[in-house]
């Protein structure tokens, strides 16, 4: 390798499929848009996917579709990429059109319109979606102020305000060789992989990494309700969370092994009380996101709408339960064996396995996160767990999101919880 | 920072040793204990199918797979919402969430949380013309994995209780689905519309009434009559040891009667002579449409000419009718199409969103002028090689894990009979030429053979 080497390139190489994976992502991502013109970052990815090397939209994809290949732009908070897959045999052209995307891309005023208008158009379907709802609400909630709370897509009031310009300004900053961590996988060996990665490199512009500076995020305090109200819902759904653990953190194993008896499988403790002894919702799970910074810990159902008052104390009270009485030996012995066997499936595949290590670049995990996981999760200790609750867990300082009709459930819903520091009711449509 | 990982091509045993194991294991079979080598299958190119049978006619695929020290298991029954009647639809779905309750010696619960315990993902699904079983997990937890799932073949415990719980979850299951769900209700509401005659007339998840009315009995009477080793295919793939699978196959398997399994007494969909419209209104923001045209059995040889067909018509950003729609009159947001892989002859089902303001009748006009074009052009070759390439391209990205393959597999084996059919038809599709794509389309797009769903904005009340 010159040193054009990318200081994260990464290689799983398999002969088992004829079929490569690749991702090319950035270290940086719509955190970098500027404030009140959310989705910039985003619109930047869709519109370098589509026009590289002088080529319309259409003919892009009519080359990806000739080749058997698959390319998709995506945007997180911290990270902007490219993704995709090609059939094997089409594999360094799929490359050589990967490095037009990425080195010669078109700004063109009539393309970006029209990705803007679809953009729009695929926001207003996305009202559609009532889980989305209730997860970009408590995201709003949770984060407020913090660029976690900004969405990635955008709002339909941002997008107009977004400029060409602004787009253009955010490939020249972040699309940069020095931001880039490439992940390939599959049906290729090290030195063609290196190869690619060279040639990738080669016509990635030079630059300054970018590197956000994002605070760490305060959570809230008190507890507090969204209700995004929207007409004829015979169901809700109902997110409750607070701030997570951080993989830097001292007791992030032993918070998310806390996690996984909770509500991190179908016998775990949520989805017993919910679904199996009640019948009140198909699913009742918890989760534990991560990113650069601390992220959300949130617990996720969805009852009828007569369900939704007496399943979100039921669950406020699992909370302060678990809080309170922390987790069993018993419990502990199960979550471990559990995780320890069931890691077989996070590296299974060769896709998965690069996408470990592509994401513990992207997100500065700490050494060794995902190649000693099973061993950190077998030397938890049961007072190590339960002292990760408490420091952890709380059922006072909360979000609650809940999609659904207001007029049958809002009074409800504030009866029955609590010491309510803040309660407001959003129309599902609003724009902002 | 880069890492290497091999995958052995996976080998059949020679015929010598096959029947040598076989003989091992026959020695101690229980009465219905028996395995009989049938067929080795091809798998694509570098992998092979071991088909064995069980002589209380439990049809067991094994495909050796050592990229990854996990196995998939899979149990499919040929039975779906299909073999429902009108008053009891949904019984196929319901039975399955029944599937993961009490069984004799484990208590509501206890299967998953020992499933958990070996680490295994497990799941399972009902449509219209099966119903499957699945786990995957770490190789050293077969023996587990396996006794439990044989376990609940015929040891299933039905109580009220549970009966009862279930139906709220199963209720709940089509609020998220259906009811709440502006795609899922039309959906339902399509082949409500489009099948008069023939079951797929009822959506597989069941009318609210029917789920809220089952008893215990209905669910008993149900898994006597169906859940017998006679109608079911095992699947298993991954890093497996052909002898210690068929063995303990042969141990939890081998004493299971078969059972007599009732004659199908289906009627055929009528050929349709009129088009049928409906008008619906939802509570979106913008209107939809779907459209269903009378479409071909999987097992038909015009069922890849028609895959292909929508491929060029609606498949990806650059095919014919997202250009129109979503590019170039920027009048929809989403567009999807595809044929129905079911059994029995289905439904081409088309789906476009609308965009703000836009009328669902402006897109459906965009339609047909493509599908007449479709009618009275060739198709270009290079419009068929490209979808030939996307088909190849989804078929092998969801090959990638063991659970892939087991799905694909059973699925195949379940609706033809045929492991190994996932290669034969892309190497059809592959050969799909303009002269095919004609005659399926005048075939098959005829008006007075489709239904079509307007959906109005409501906006609701507020």
């Amino acid at each position: 390798m010159s040193e054009l080497r990318l200081a994260g390139l990464f290689v799983e190489s398999t002969p088992a499929l004829p079929l490569i994976g690749l991702s090319l992502s950035m270290k940086a991502g719509s955190s970098f848009d500027p404030a009140g013109k959310e989705g910039v970052v985003r619109l930047m990815a869709r519109l370098i996917r589509r026009t590289g090397k002088g080529r319309t939209a259409v003919e892009t994809d009519l080359l990806l579709d000739a080749m058997g290949a698959s390319l998709g732009a995506e945007a997180a908070c911290s990270t902007v990429g490219l993704h995709g897959s090609s059939i094997s045999r089409s594999s360094d052209r799929f490359i050589e059109a990967l490095a037009d995307v990425v080195s010669a891309p078109q700004f063109r005023a009539d393309e970006f319109a029209l990705l803007v208008r679809e953009a729009e158009s695929e926001l207003v379907e996305s009202l559609d979606n009532d889980r989305s709802l209730a997860r970009r609400w408590f995201r709003r909630k949770l984060f407020e102020g913090h660029p976690y709370g900004r969405p990635p897509g955008g709002t339909i009031s941002s997008l107009q305000r977004v400029e060409l310009g602004d787009v253009e300004a955010a490939y020249r900053r972040l699309f940069v060789r020095e931001n880039a961590v490439l992940g390939l996988a599959g049906d290729v060996d090290e030195k063609t992989a290196e190869a690619w990665a060279e040639r990738l490199l080669a016509r990635l512009p030079a630059g300054p990494a970018a590197v956000d500076d994002i605070a760490e995020p305060q959570g809230p305090t008190g507890r507090h309700l969204v209700v995004v109200d929207k007409p004829e819902r015979t169901q809700t759904q109902i997110l409750i969370g607070s701030l997570g653990t951080h993989p830097d953190d001292p007791d992030h194993t032993a918070l998310h092994v806390a996690n996984t008896i909770f509500g991190g499988t179908f016998t775990a403790r949520l989805c017993q009380e919910v679904r199996a002894k009640r019948g009140w919702s198909y699913g009742a799970t918890s989760s534990l996101a991560f990113d650069r910074k601390r992220h959300a810990f949130s617990l996720w159902t969805f009852p009828k709408a007569e369900d939704a008052a007496p399943c979100i104390e039921l669950q406020l009270g699992m909370l302060k339960a678990l809080r309170e009485g922390g987790v069993t030996k018993k419990e502990l012995a199960w979550a471990k064996k559990y995780l320890d066997r069931s890691h077989a499936f996070a590296i299974d595949t060769a896709s998965k396995r690069v996408s470990l290590k592509v994401d513990s670049e992207l997100y500065d995990l700490p050494k060794g996160y995902y190649e000693e996981y099973t061993e950190r999760v077998k030397a938890v200790t049961l007072d190590e767990v339960n002292a990760a609750v408490r420091a952890r867990i709380t059922d006072e300082n909360l979000v609650i999101s809940v999609v659904g009709t207001d007029k049958d459930i809002g009074g409800a819903l504030r009866s029955a919880i609590p010491e309510l520091k803040s309660a407001e009711v959003v129309p599902f449509d609003r724009n902002d | 920072m880069a890492g290497t990982t091999a995958s052995p091509a996976a080998k059949s045993p020679k015929p010598s040793q096959r029947e040598r194991r076989l003989e091992k294991i026959n020695a101690n079979a229980g009465r219905y204990g028996r395995v009989s080598f049938v067929e080795s299958v091809p798998f694509g190119k570098a992998l092979l199918i071991d088909r064995y049978r069980l002589e209380n006619g439990l049809q067991i695929l094994l495909l050796a797979d050592k990229s990854a020290p996990v196995i998939a298991y899979h149990t499919w029954f040929r039975v779906g919402s299909r073999h429902e009647k009108p008053g009891k639809t949904g019984l196929a779905h319901l039975f399955e969430h029944l599937m993961f309750n009490e069984v004799e010696g484990l208590a509501a619960g206890e299967f998953d949380r020992k499933m958990e315990e070996a680490g295994a993902e497990n799941n399972a699904s009902t449509w219209l013309d099966f119903t499957q079983y699945q786990e995957a997990f770490p190789k050293g937890q077969l023996k587990t994995v396996l006794g439990l799932e044989a376990k609940r073949m015929s040891k299933l415990v039905l109580r009220e209780p549970q009966v009862t719980s279930e139906k709220e979850v199963v209720a709940n299951e089509r609020r998220y689905r259906v009811d709440d769900d502006v795609e899922g209700a039309v959906d339902e509401l399509l082949w409500k519309t489009a099948f008069e005659k023939h079951p797929y007339h009822w959506p597989t998840i069941g009318w609210m009434e029917d789920i809220q009315g089952f008893t215990t009995e209905d669910c008993k009477a149900f898994y006597e009559t169906y859940y017998s080793p006679n109608n079911a295919s095992v699947i298993a793939v991954g890093d497996l040891n052909e002898e210690a699978v068929l063995s303990l196959i042969a141990e939890h398997y081998g004493d299971l009667a078969p059972a007599t399994l009732p004659v199908e007494d289906i009627h055929p969909e009528p050929p349709q002579l009129e088009e049928r419209r409906l008008e619906v209104e939802k509570p979106t923001p913008t209107e939809k449409l779907a459209v269903g045209y009378k479409g071909p059995a999987l097992g038909d040889a015009d069922h890849g000419v028609v895959s292909v067909m929508l491929d060029v018509l609606f498949g990806g950003r650059a095919s014919r009718v997202q250009q129109r729609l979503v590019r170039e009159l920027e009048i929809a947001s989403d567009v999807r199409a595809h044929v129905g892989p079911h059994r029995d002859p289905a439904l081409i089902e088309m789906f476009v969103s609308l965009r703000e303001g836009k009328k669902a009748e402006e897109a459906l006009a965009v339609i047909e002028a493509e599908l007449e074009r479709v009618c009275r052009e060739p198709v270009a070759q290079s419009e068929l090689d490209r979808a030939a390439a996307r088909v190849e391209l989804g078929l092998l990205s969801g090959l990638d894990t063991a659970e892939g393959k087991a799905s694909t597999i059973g699925f195949y084996e379940t609706l033809l009979g045929e492991p190994g059919a996932a290669f034969d038809r892309l190497r059809q599709m592959q050969r799909v030429s303009p002269g095919d794509v004609l005659r399926v389309a005048r075939r098959y797009l005829v008006k007075t053979a489709r239904t079509v769903i307007f959906v109005r904005a409501s906006g609701g009340e507020k």
